[in-house]
């Protein structure tokens, strides 16, 4: 799973970005204050900083809430809220537009709790980036802010209470949208679309395969689909799909009288069989300590009391759908042996499950997330509140960027700055990635344009004469800036949870579940992380310059 | 030192540079002066001569290209001398969307006012500017002058040694002027030190101890107010009502002593004493109108 | 109205807001021509836009979430399409199918008068997405979507026949010949889904209850007949094939029937039924050639007038057109196929190969035999049926099923039998139809 959240590299990352950020500014003020003012410029410099640190020794929370309060209120009777408006507008007419009476509820609900996050955040973003962006050079274009810096009001008050006040305008329309949007969800399912609002508590455990001569491998078999999140293993073979998982202790296993277990497999048949029947698939559970196995019984049938009534050894797959299994505890091994499931196969919390395919010939394919053990559900509200969460914190992030950069820009410019910031950061962080770590093959865009033109392919020697070392040269410098301003872009895709929410998850707070690639913890500490050196810088900008309109 | 020195500037020049950093204007040179504790400054000059840039330049919103700046002590910079200062712009920048109370509350919460004290603070200055009407109108339903006087009611929040206003009587009626020039005496009375700048001789004569003139970033002159207005070059007598033949007389009499009459006429009070004194006596006798044979007449 | 407050003001105002709202939902409230229940007409506005064909005007038909992006787009809705359609292919590789569904149905509201917009995407559920899915209960859902999707296009495109046409062959290709199309067919008259269907029949798919090929048959007669009232022309084939899918339709219900082991009246009539259509109706249309008008139905006598009047060269276009339509091959199957020895021949073959594959060979070696018998009378009366594949095929795989039963009976095949000239001139590619006689073998073990 690539896109696990690394919390001491990005800790590790995040200070030395800072504190070779902080050196270089530092650095190249004093050095060129000294060139341009002497020996008093080094020191102007000092005083500069000594001043900023008074500054936010002084900060006061209630001159904060006062420019909190004065941001609201200028949203508020600037009628920003009319986009409420429109909301509840869209609202009112979406049911006629995304009913889809036939489909089954499953696909509906997707649907459903995808367009109201969705039309959330659109309607939300664009409002915050442009009230952020605005607010400030407004200020200072009709002079309002000469009132404000004439006060005992510190520069960063300014810039926190624009962003809390922003915020707080965002995050309100996010409740009221939310709550909105949620009552607008119960009335448009039936009650067994209702059912299907869940927030489904899944512990994963790390996949591996066999192939089939039963030895390891990293991963199966590709079927030929483009989309390599899954592969596949032989049915009628010692190919095998083995999770293993960890942490079943700490969950109250007791009392159950089974394991409640998710399937998502994939089905790949190399002929067409009996098409009325799915592809049928065995479960065996195996202790990682003692390599104890057995084929785990499945839960078909109970009695009216609850009881367990009728066990069957293989389940067919339905692909694309939720493929429930209960695991019974009561198993029986090759010997005969009545066992324990929790007693004799989970070891200190750990236990490995492993599937194979029946049929010959015929494939079954599955990645990580594709099994795992199903907890109780949380109610949906839970999952819904933390994927409108994910929504607040990147108002929160792009209120900050937005205020930062209307503290030395004007506003249109500012917006531009903003949502190109905000656009590399959802859409081309990975990109940039590839760039800067110089995966990309084909050089930079000199060289790539040279090769288009020569019809060079990309592992062609270019030839080592002067003109060609400059160009590569000029774009190793350019691939110098990006590697220099990439952290400036936040990775804007650890706060997408909409899938979670939509396909009947519980957010995660740790790691994100691929294909997703959102968490709750990343997104906070990413926003944790930008929010005070763009605040410090929004300080600056205000502190050193002339606010006098031009 | 019989009287500290509230704002001393010295050499203050500043010179604004386009967007490239080509010198564009040279707003201010090399300008030095004190202003005293409790006295009443002006700054005088027509438009673009550097007042508010002065101004701006004590306030810290611009930065001198050379020369200093002290302010109660503390260079132009620092935040924390706004503690003391009050401070009214050209025009009121205040925000349109707040009304009266709300403006001062939020300017009284940028001093770390506690509440209560602002919020009598606030009554007590909407009381003193006469906007307890309006109070709850947000400002962009303000007339110019009430705008101006809730301008002054934000800039005393705070109870400011030190005032600096900008053209403090623009845009106001020759009685909102009145009143403007009666608060200044007030604030002097009260010890506090006012700075004020203006391009209304008018305005700066009835009020201030000291003044500064400015001509295109130059000082040109700087004195006491009473001493820059007496020309000792010219006698001016005032006498009862004179026949004919008695101002003939003084006329030789002056000839005599090598002195020439240069003008003679009846003293008439200025416009402006003239506007204030037949509103004041409107207010007293409502209803009065003026007619074509100068008498007044009571209204049918 | 200077008396009244702020407020009252405001409330003026929001009270008529919602005063203009009532006729906004009254008069736009749009036509819900896809509810299970079979539903709304929908407001005036969407009524008037029926009758007088104002179609053109449903991009009010627009999901709301890209009604806002196309109200921030302004004009570039096209540039809105194609990253919805990039998004939709990034779906489809993903596999998420209920999103693709959405993004698909919101690029067709932005693109409603695109008719390759709609034909790919109606095609893409029914063929691609539905194939994806393993149960096959699964893939007719989708090959539900994709005609549903075809229906629409057609609401929103009626003066094009085209659109249309794609609808009929999907009814038909599609549910009628696809690997699962048994079960398809099943389906199609018996809803899987019986909880949103407890009659059996979604309705917007098979109101009625028919066979496949009778709604196919329908869309392509609505096809023709659009095409004839607006003048605007197909561009999917020649016009000569174009216009004979109605008939085909027919032709294929028969022999569907005839597969799924189907015999007697229902069949015989409908091959009458066609026998007429193709010979009276469909033959006798005019169609423009290089030769001038010709029709297709032209007999051996008609030839020789023509010859005589010097019209060679359009009695040539008229055997050209024929061939294209392979019209004298059907023309004499729809003949043969009513007469009650073929309905005979059919059915004892058929019965025979099922008692063969389901082990009762006495009673296969007896109808196989019977059923050879007749097939070989209707060859030997017209022997130009085996000019066509499909007579040698059913011929051979009868004789494999008939010589495996001899086999198992241990009895030798007979120096003499019936359509042995058959098999000994389609010796040489037995192996071909010997995979047949396996898949029919497996259908009919099912």
């Amino acid at each position: 799973m690539g896109s696990e959240f690394d919390f001491s590299g990005a800790l590790i990352t995040y200070i030395s970005v800072i504190g070779s950020l902080l050196f270089a500014i530092i650095t190249v003020s004093v050095a060129g204050s000294f060139v341009v003012g002497g020996k008093t410029g080094p020191l102007a410099v000092l005083s500069i900083l000594r001043l900023a640190v008074e500054d936010w020794l002084s900060t006061s929370p209630r001159r904060i809430w006062a420019i909190t309060k004065l941001t609201i209120l200028e949203a508020i009777r600037r009628k920003a809220l009319l986009v409420g408006v429109v909301f509840a507008v869209l609202f009112l007419f979406a049911g006629w537009f995304l009913a889809q009476p036939a489909s089954d509820p499953e696909q509906q609900v997707k649907v459903y709790v995808a367009f109201v996050m969705r039309t959330i955040a659109f309607l939300i973003i664009p409002m915050v980036l442009l009230l952020s962006c605005w607010g400030i050079p407004e200020d200072i274009r009709v002079r309002s802010i000469h009132t404000v810096v004439t006060k005992p009001c510190r520069r960063q008050e300014i810039v926190i209470g624009r962003v809390l006040g922003f915020t707080a305008i965002g995050g309100l329309l996010l409740a009221i949208m939310g709550v909105v949007g949620y009552v607008w969800i119960l009335r448009q399912l039936d009650a067994k679309g209702r059912e299907r609002l869940v927030a489904r508590v899944p512990v994963y455990g790390k996949i591996a395969f066999k192939d089939r001569e039963g030895v390891d491998q990293k991963q199966g078999i590709n079927t030929g689909d483009e989309w390599m999140f899954r592969s596949f293993i032989e049915g009628g073979t010692k190919s095998r799909m083995i999770w293993n998982f960890e942490g079943l202790d700490a969950f109250n296993l007791e009392t159950a009288d089974h394991l409640p277990m998710e399937a998502g497999f994939q089905v790949f048949r190399s002929y067409k069989g009996n098409m009325d029947r799915g592809i049928t698939c065995q479960i065996l559970v195996v202790n990682p300590d003692t390599e104890k196995r057995a084929v785990a019984p499945l839960v078909t049938s109970r009695d009216q009391a609850g009881k367990i009534e009728q066990t069957d050894n293989a389940f067919e797959v339905k692909e694309f759908r939720e493929n429930l299994l209960q695991l019974a505890r009561r198993v029986v091994d090759d010997e005969g042996n009545e066992l324990d499931l929790f007693k004799d196969f989970v070891s200190k919390g750990r236990l490995r499950v492993e599937v194979l395919c029946l049929p010959t010939q015929q494939y079954i394919g599955a990645a990580g997330p594709d099994l795992f053990v199903r907890l109780p559900d949380k109610p949906f509200v839970v999952s819904y509140a933390k994927g409108l969460l994910g929504i607040g914190l990147l108002t929160l992030m792009i209120v900050v960027i937005g205020v930062c950069a209307s503290t030395f820009v004007k506003g249109p410019v500012a917006t531009m700055t903003t949502f190109f910031i905000v656009l590399v950061g959802a859409t081309g962080r990975a990109f940039l990635d590839t760039i800067v770590d110089a995966k990309w093959v084909g050089g930079g865009a000199f060289e790539s344009i040279y090769r288009i033109f020569a019809h060079l392919n990309p592992q062609t020697e270019l030839p080592s004469t002067l003109p060609f070392k400059v160009m590569q040269l000029v774009d190793g410098a350019g691939v110098g800036f990006l590697r220099s301003v990439r952290y400036l872009f936040p990775d804007f895709k650890f706060f997408d949870l909409t899938p979670y929410v939509a396909y009947g998850f519980d957010v995660p707070w740790t790691n994100p579940v691929p294909p997703n690639s959102g968490a709750l913890l990343p997104s906070l500490i990413i926003t944790a992380g930008y929010l005070l050196p763009w605040i410090v810088l929004g300080y600056f900008s205000l502190r050193l310059r002339e606010l006098e309109a031009k | 030192m019989e009287s500290e020195s509230v704002i001393e500037i010295r050499n203050l020049t500043k010179i604004y540079r386009d967007f490239w950093g080509r010198k564009k204007v040279r707003a201010l040179n090399q300008l030095t002066l004190d202003v005293k504790k409790g006295e009443v400054f002006g700054l005088l000059g027509p438009n673009g001569s550097g007042k508010t840039t002065t101004l701006k330049l004590l306030l810290g919103l611009l930065f001198p290209t050379e020369g200093e700046v002290k302010i109660l002590g503390e260079p132009a910079t620092n935040v924390s001398k706004n503690e003391r200062i009050g401070y009214l712009p050209e025009e009121t920048y205040l925000y349109r969307f707040l009304n009266a109370e709300e403006t001062l509350d939020f300017y009284g919460r940028l001093f770390n006012i506690p509440a209560q004290v602002r919020k009598d603070r606030a009554k007590e200055l909407i009381e003193m500017v006469g906007l307890k009407h309006a109070r709850r109108r947000q400002l962009r339903e303000y007339s110019k002058g009430m705008t101006r006087r809730i301008g002054l009611a934000q800039a005393l929040i705070n109870d400011p040694d030190l005032i600096l206003l900008d053209e403090p009587t623009s845009g106001l009626d020759p009685l909102g002027s009145r009143d403007m020039k009666d608060l200044i005496d007030k604030l002097k009375e009260k010890g506090k030190t006012v700075v004020m700048c203006s391009h209304l001789l008018a305005d700066v004569q009835d009020v201030c101890d000291r003044i500064a003139i400015l001509f295109e970033g130059d000082l040109k002159v700087l004195d006491r107010v009473d001493k820059l207005l007496v020309d000792e070059g010219v006698t001016q007598l005032k006498t009862s009502q004179l026949p004919e033949n008695v101002i003939r007389e003084v006329e030789e009499v002056l000839k005599r002593h090598g002195a020439s009459l240069m003008n003679v006429d009846h003293p008439t009070s200025n416009l402006e004493d003239l506007f204030i004194k037949t509103v004041r006596e409107s207010k007293e006798r409502p209803g009065q109108r003026h007619v074509a044979d100068g008498k007044p007449t009571a209204a049918s | 109205m200077s008396k009244l407050t702020g407020l009252q003001r405001k409330l003026v105002y929001l009270v008529g807001i919602l005063v203009l709202f009532i006729p906004i939902i009254v008069l736009g409230r749009p036509d819900e021509g896809r509810t299970a229940t079979g539903g709304d007409q929908g407001g005036t506005l969407a009524r008037m836009r029926r009758e007088y064909d104002l179609k053109e005007s449903s991009l009010g038909k627009v999901d709301p979430a890209s009604a806002s992006m196309n109200l921030v787009l302004l004009g570039m809705r096209g540039i809105a399409a194609n990253i919805l359609w990039q998004q939709a292919i990034d779906l489809q590789k993903t596999k998420n199918w209920a999103e693709l569904r959405a993004v698909t149905e919101s690029i067709t509201q932005l693109q409603p008068h695109f008719l390759k917009v709609w034909d790919m995407q109606a095609w893409n559920l029914a063929y691609n997405v539905s194939a994806e899915w393993d149960l096959v209960r699964d893939r007719y859902f989708w090959v539900k979507e994709g005609l549903k999707f075809y229906q629409q296009g057609v609401l929103q495109n009626q003066k094009y026949g085209e659109m249309q046409w794609r609808t009929g062959n999907t009814y038909s290709q599609k549910i009628g010949r696809a690997d699962e199309w048994k079960q398809f067919r099943q389906y199609f008259v018996k809803d899987p889904n019986t909880e949103a269907f407890p009659s059996g029949l979604d309705p917007e798919i098979n109101p009625e209850g028919k066979d496949n090929y009778q709604v196919a048959e329908k869309w392509f007669r609505d096809a023709n007949r659009t095409i004839d009232d607006t003048g605007i022309e197909q561009h999917v084939m020649g016009r000569p094939l174009f216009r004979s899918y109605p008939v085909r339709a027919m032709i294929e219900f028969a022999q569907a029937k005839q597969r799924e082991g189907v015999f007697g009246d229902i069949t015989k009539q409908a091959w009458e039924t066609a026998a007429i259509e193709w010979s009276q109706k469909y033959g006798k249309e005019e169609f423009d050639s290089p030769g001038g008008m010709v029709h297709l139905e032209v007999t051996e006598k008609d030839a020789k007038e023509m010859q005589d009047r010097g019209e060679d060269d359009k009695l040539n276009w008229v055997y050209r057109y024929q061939d294209m339509c392979n019209y004298r091959y059907w023309r004499l199957r729809c003949f043969v196929e009513r007469e009650q020895n073929t309905v005979d021949a059919r059915r004892d073959l058929y019965n025979g190969e099922v008692a063969a594959a389901k082990g009762d060979f006495v009673e296969a070696r007896k109808l196989l035999e019977s059923g050879m018998e007749k097939y070989d009378t209707m060859i030997r009366k017209y022997p130009e049926l085996l000019e066509q594949m499909e007579t040698v095929e059913d011929a051979m795989v009868a004789m494999i099923a008939w010589r495996s039963v001899l086999q198992i009976e241990s009895a030798p095949v007979p120096d003499d039998y019936p359509l042995k000239s058959v098999w000994e001139q389609n010796a040489g590619s037995v192996g071909v139809f010997n995979t047949e006689y396996i898949r029919r073998k497996g259908l009919y073990n099912k």
